[in-house]
């Protein structure tokens, strides 16, 4: 079904280090097109509209950034979450002059907008819940997270 | 019926999710508003025939109609208080 989004393991990334975000980008977005779920453009799509439009958000103690792009760059609807042991500055979403340390990151491949909105409101349910947030971040194993996204989604 | 709109980037995810979560609450409090997603390159054409504007990203120009914090709908952050506000300003 086209409103479904497959949370695979194989897309969530425990413990990361990066040097910036540039290099976090690249990382999650090789993945998503090594699992065949975006084009070869995605990465310099993401990397541009984080520039033009920046994904951070200031979820609270942990913070978050959700970098997406346009669906054309989209094969089918994925996630890819990565935990990162040091934080990587993202620029905030409601004030691109103002830097958030960001936390965890929720990388969207969003396909088809219309269909997937209900699925990307459960999703995103999750940045007002700060305890999950804290727990996702802490997460030992990537089943665990999965999990969770999993209990978040389901009707 | 009054319209609000929302707008994001690209009016993929974040405008589209705002605006869906919106509208839901609204209607919990037996509110029925026409909310919509837009992209910000047409935001000064949807704001024309809007009566309101959601923004995600802080606006850089005065549009001549109220404007209320998008983010807080993402976040949960100060929700319930931009939703009071847009509620105070439809029944008004």
């Amino acid at each position: 079904m086209e409103n479904q989004i497959e949370i695979r393991e194989d897309l969530i990334f425990l413990n990361c280090k990066f040097k910036d975000r540039d290099e976090l980008l690249k990382f999650m977005s090789d993945k998503m097109m090594e699992s065949d779920k975006v084009n070869k453009t995605f990465f310099d799509a993401v990397r541009e509209r984080e520039l033009k439009y920046p994904t951070g958000l200031n979820t609270g103690e942990i913070k978050v950034a959700i970098p997406h792009t346009d669906p054309k760059h989209v094969k089918s609807a994925a996630i890819a979450v990565a935990t990162l042991s040091n934080k990587v500055e993202f620029k905030n979403m409601e004030d691109p002059n103002e830097n958030i340390g960001v936390d965890l990151v929720f990388m969207l491949a969003v396909a088809d907008p219309k269909s997937q909105v209900p699925l990307l409101v459960k999703l995103m349910s999750i940045f007002s819940d700060k305890e999950l947030l804290k727990k996702i971040k802490n997460s030992k194993s990537g089943n665990e997270i999965k999990e969770e996204l999993e209990n978040l989604i389901k009707e | 019926m009054k319209r609000i709109i929302v707008a994001c980037g690209s009016g993929v995810a974040t405008s589209q999710t705002v605006a869906s979560k919106l509208e839901r609450e609204l209607e919990k409090k037996g509110i029925r508003v026409k909310v919509d997603a837009v992209d910000m390159k047409s935001l000064d054409y949807h704001i024309k025939n809007a009566d309101a504007y959601v923004s995600i990203v802080k606006p850089e120009k005065d549009y001549g109609i109220p404007v209320f914090n998008g983010i807080a709908f993402l976040t949960g952050i100060g929700m319930e208080q931009e939703l009071e506000k847009i509620i105070d300003y439809i029944n008004k």
